[in-house]
């Protein structure tokens, strides 16, 4: 029996939307229902999650907003604000409470804007952004999040030989994949040179190695295992777990190896009864090229150590035996921060249902997402499955 | 005593040129941030102590592009080990790279008061 279903996806295309939260929400969300055949009024709660609204838009208490704006109010609305984790946390506790048999159907999503097009500038956003590491211990010292992941990719590629050149080859493969989603904030190849031409932002990323400022939202209908097949399409998630590391970074054990994507990756498997080499693809939390390489060995997809030679090596590719990121991950998708964390679970229930068009995994029928917030200290991981 | 591990008493001690830190009387480990109980074990023994102001780094990065509020760019974010532990600090004007020995050198305040210690090679 699997802990609840996802009978319904929806999702904005990620980029510039010059549109109220709400608004943009709501387009993720009655996409959601209409997919899932479900009135408003059999919701019974709604996981919501927006990380950054109270210092990119001076907006708060964004729940009942999005609430009454889809028809909702009246019914249990809770926020999730963990950072680039947000609506992964949002999606675990639904899921939890589905399983728990307190709510039979709820709706799950998240909604960001982070574009200077349609907000606060590169270096605003890069402090706000920045707000996610320690406020004492970290952002002092200047410290960005490029920098963060920079600081744990640099102690890999020293005790592993990890290259640049490597690292591009995760960038060139997510713009592949993303040229061929139609809801791509990056629709265009790259190369490795371009990748190492682009101006360094902290080294070893290089601009091409960083997830762009998205705008976008994403929401799925949960149901309970035994309504799951009342519904035209229902993708069963098999296990979902969330673990926490220590902050500082400089207090971690050993940081590269995020510590909180390991236990919660372990914990997952084992609720789905399943091993790593089980899945069949995985889309993970690539925020910058190096994240890519450390959640592909954290999740046990490749061996420790091997995650950029497993990037250049094309095992990570589509037709590779361990396909990460078909979506175009962050690198090329796009990262509205709060919407981040379900738009995975939207990509894994399309190739699921086998619906995921020129990008599809062929004969996909279990897969892994991992969401992290933060340097990692907070991570989600969740598998999913085909129904039977 | 855990009472006296403060994010004021680490800031006044880096501002004297000092780096304050806890090892657990239960599990051992050493932190290098104020904590009200060990990280890695729970436990609320923590014996506050100065730890070494020389080490290596154990990684770091440049910032090229810095958040609003921070003038400069091109400036080192290091993590330094000191042993038992490690800690977050600044480099400007080093080019560090891992494996290399700093020592504490300063400190810097953000805008709103807040130090970071500062290191330079040796």
């Amino acid at each position: 029996m699997a802990r609840a279903a996802v009978v319904g996806a929806g999702m904005t295309t990620f980029g510039v939307h010059d549109t109220p939260l709400q608004e943009l929400f709501a387009a993720a969300a009655l996409e959601a229902l209409e997919d899932a055949g479900v009135e408003t009024t059999d919701v019974e709660a709604l996981y919501f999650g927006n990380a950054m609204g109270g210092q990119a838009e001076n907006e708060t208490h964004l729940g009942p907003t999005a609430a009454s704006h889809v028809g909702l109010a009246g019914i249990p609305v809770q926020r999730y604000e963990d950072a680039c984790a947000t609506s992964a946390n949002a999606f675990k506790n639904a899921v939890q409470a589905v399983d728990a048999g307190i709510h039979d159907v709820v709706l799950v999503g998240g909604v960001e804007r982070c574009t200077p097009e349609t907000g606060k500038d590169t270096a605003a956003m890069t402090r706000i952004f920045a707000s996610a590491s320690h406020r004492q211990y970290e952002q002092p010292a200047g410290l960005t999040f490029p920098g963060v992941f920079a600081l744990l990719t640099k102690r890999h590629m020293h005790e592993y030989g990890t290259t640049e050149e490597q690292l591009a080859h995760v960038a060139v493969k997510n713009h592949g994949n993303g040229a061929l989603n139609p809801r791509a904030h990056f629709g265009r190849e790259t190369s490795v040179e371009e990748v190492l031409d682009s101006p360094v932002v902290a080294d070893p990323f290089r601009l091409m190695d960083c997830c762009p400022f998205s705008d976008g939202a994403s929401a799925v209908v949960v149901v309970a295992d035994d309504l799951a097949d009342s519904h035209d399409a229902p993708v069963d998630v098999a296990g979902v777990a969330q673990a926490t590391g220590v902050v500082p970074i400089a207090d971690k054990a050993t940081p590269h190896v995020t510590q909180a994507a390991r236990d919660a990756a372990a914990e997952a498997y084992e609720q789905a009864g399943a091993r790593a080499d089980a899945m069949d693809f995985a889309e993970v939390h690539d925020c910058f090229t190096g994240a890519e390489v450390l959640a592909s060995e954290a999740l046990g997809l490749v061996e420790d150590g091997r995650g950029g030679v497993a990037a250049a090596d094309g095992r990570t590719a589509r037709d590779g035996d361990v396909p990460i990121n078909p979506s175009g991950g962050l690198k090329a998708k796009g990262h509205p921060i709060g919407a981040t964390g379900t738009a995975q679970i939207v990509e894994l229930a399309e190739h699921l249902r086998g619906e995921a068009g020129e990008r599809q995994i062929a004969d996909a029928e279990r897969a892994v997402a991992h969401n992290l917030g933060g340097d990692a200290a907070t991570t989600v991981v969740s598998v999913m499955e085909a129904r039977p | 005593m855990s009472e006296g591990f403060t994010h004021d008493a680490w800031a006044e001690a880096v501002r004297d040129g000092r780096l304050l830190g806890a090892t657990c009387r239960d599990c051992g480990a050493t932190v290098g941030a104020p904590a009200a109980a060990c990280p890695h074990c729970g436990a609320r023994a923590l014996a506050v102590r100065d730890l070494p102001t020389r080490g290596t780094v154990y990684t770091e990065t440049t910032i090229e592009v810095p958040p609003a509020g921070v003038e400069e760019r091109g400036y080192q974010v290091a993590v330094v080990d000191l042993g038992d532990t490690r800690v977050l600090g600044r480099l400007d004007d080093e080019a560090v790279t891992i494996g290399d020995d700093v020592v504490l050198a300063g400190f810097l305040d953000d805008d709103q008061g807040n130090p970071a210690p500062r290191f330079e090679a040796v």
